[in-house]
């Protein structure tokens, strides 16, 4: 199981890193909405942005919010990658190999979560050429890149499970827009959840992206780190992981 | 080369053995009790129309279906229980080609090797590589090849675990002449060579009768004819000695065969084996015999007296029927 799925999981890499314009996409993307939607608090008195986001720079709260979010748009890719290699015909050379269903599953899963990666060393760049001060030391990094990591497997695994009896091109799209849009913005991603109605502020306090966006927060703002979160979010990933690799046994087919 | 090649010792070997297997879809009966046995060694032809149940029975083989009812034993092991073993034992070559084309042919074929589990794989793919003139593609994208590269790759991966069994799903369908020809050689080479027992479907005649040993016709779901080729063609029947004769031939001589057409001095006797030739050569009267020829029947005849239609009509009646039932719903 293990060789298969590392098998599975080096091919969805390599995919995915010689395809330029997906890299290109990878690294463009997170920038504009550091530059675009970050500068636009720009002239916003510096005491209404302490007052809420306890920094005076806007992106400095964003970084760790826009990375948690950019973790579960890479979700969709694992679903896109799925549907692919049905159309293709793929998922059948695998199936009459001996490696079982669950690698199928874990392979799109890792790959995925592992394109989500590639964004953190970028933002961080970006973020510093904006100002940003990190208060980091090894054992938070490690903790801010797990907890993000946690999140992307989670999500990934979600899309999957979605997308294991489709072949529809359109299921991923529709999902991550159905999943996606709802989900970040009733996050701490964006915004501290105190300027929320309390019915939205109910599900950002069940949210796996405010978790992942509040761990790396408290790394930036220098702020005291809430370890409970990582527990969520090891809960969250292991579930939802645990939960496809169950069902791929019985629900992943060849078409 | 064909027909009755010799298995010297291990003739009665089964390697594919199908009981009673059935696999239906709604109402619809794919595959409908079909049984029979591949002997160890041969090439093995389902021959049939497109839609007759073909791809579908490779599908329950592959374990890549389950069936309906039924049983078959494929390297030994049952495709209902013993699943992994015999995906271990057996190749797997797609009517459409599958590769990744993002890879290169070693990466596809590494690929393949962990994925079927063989940790020593190197030496076997380079030899296969070589074995099929592809050493020098190598490192290149499967995506560039050409279709005749890129199935011979298929075939490749196929053998890399030294399969037992390799089953390919219509080898040759949408190649040009020459391609086709040298797949045909090519499996009849991987045959001898790698003594690996090859399972086939395809739907044209002239493929069923040049590569296999032994063939099954299916339509609907059933098989309605098993045998070698010349054995099928000798069941249906359907030789013919066609005599062109001069003025004054005495037709009478003729009467204990069946005349089929008599026209103009041109005369169509059919006769039940290639050999009742020389018993019409010694009714009638040489002197008044212009030329002779024996007329073969293909497998194409033997599908026509068995369905009462040609392969092709069979597969543009499907067309028909999807058309008409297009136009009805569209007047509606």
């Amino acid at each position: 199981m293990i060789k298969e799925t590392w098998a599975l999981f080096v091919r969805e890499v390599k995919k995915t890193f010689r395809n330029k314009a997906v890299v290109g996409m990878m690294i463009v993307q997170p920038i504009m909405w550091l530059v675009f939607f970050g500068s636009s608090f720009s002239h916003v008195p510096s005491s209404f942005l302490s007052s809420f986001f306890h920094t005076t720079n806007y992106i400095a709260f964003l970084l760790p919010g826009e990375l948690a979010a950019s973790m579960i748009f890479v979700g969709m890719f694992s679903s896109m990658s799925m549907i692919q290699d049905k159309r293709f015909g793929f998922l059948k050379r695998i199936l009459v190999t001996k490696a079982p269903k669950e690698s199928v599953f874990f392979g799109k899963v890792f790959g995925a979560a592992t394109r989500g990666l590639l964004s953190i060393p970028i933002m961080m760049l970006v973020s510093l050429a904006f100002g940003v001060v990190f208060h980091l030391n090894i054992l938070s990094l490690v903790v801010w890149i797990l907890g993000l990591l946690l999140l992307g497997v989670g999500m990934a695994s979600i899309y999957s499970i979605i997308t294991m009896r489709s072949n529809d091109w359109q299921t991923p799209g529709v999902v991550s827009n159905l999943i996606n849009l709802p989900l970040m913005f009733s996050s701490t991603a964006l915004f501290p959840s105190t300027i929320f109605p309390q019915w939205m502020r109910d599900i950002s306090s069940v949210n796996p992206l405010s978790f992942a966006a509040g761990l790396g927060r408290s790394f930036v703002l220098n702020t005291a780190p809430n370890f409970l979160f990582l527990l969520y979010l090891v809960i969250f990933c292991f579930l939802f992981l645990g939960i496809g690799a169950f069902l791929s046994r019985r629900w992943l087919k060849a078409e | 080369m064909r027909g009755y090649t010799v298995y010297s010792n291990n003739m009665d070997e089964i390697t594919v053995d199908v009981r009673s297997l059935s696999k239906q879809y709604g109402n619809f009966k794919a595959v409908d009790d079909i049984s029979f046995k591949v002997k160890k060694g041969e090439i093995f032809g389902l021959l049939g129309p497109n839609g007759a149940g073909k791809t579908t029975t490779i599908k329950l083989l592959t374990t890549l279906s389950a069936p309906t009812s039924g049983e078959a034993f494929v390297a030994g092991y049952s495709i209902l229980n013993k699943q992994k073993e015999v995906k271990r034992n057996i190749g797997w070559v797609s009517a459409e080609i599958i590769l990744d084309d993002d890879l290169n042919a070693w990466e596809n074929l590494g690929l393949q090797a962990a994925l079927q589990g063989i940790t020593k794989w190197e030496e076997s793919a380079d030899a296969l590589l070589k074995y099929f003139q592809l050493s020098e593609f190598k490192y290149k994208n499967v995506g560039k090849f050409s279709t005749g590269m890129r199935k011979k790759l298929e075939i490749a991966m196929a053998l890399l675990n030294s399969p037992q069994v390799i089953f390919m799903d219509e080898p040759t369908i949408g190649l040009d002449v020459s391609t086709r020809k040298m797949l045909w050689d090519l499996i009849l080479l991987i045959k001898n060579e790698y003594k690996v027992t090859v399972f086939l479907t395809t739907h044209y005649m002239e493929e069923a009768d040049q590569l296999c040993d032994r063939i099954a016709i299916i339509s609907h779901g059933k098989i309605i004819a098993l045998g070698s080729p010349t054995e099928l063609k000798e069941k249906a029947g359907g030789y013919a000695v066609s005599i062109e004769v001069k003025d004054g031939f005495d037709v009478s001589s003729l009467k204990n065969f069946h005349v089929l057409e008599n026209n103009q001095n041109k005369i169509l006797i059919e006769i039940n084996s290639k050999d009742n030739m020389l018993d019409v050569l010694k009714a009638i009267n040489l002197e008044k015999l212009n030329s002779i020829n024996l007329i073969t029947p293909g497998l194409d005849s033997v599908f026509l007296k068995l369905t009462g239609s040609t392969i092709k009509e069979s597969e543009d009646a499907i067309d028909y029927r999807k058309f008409y039932s297009m136009v009805r719903r569209n007047s509606q």
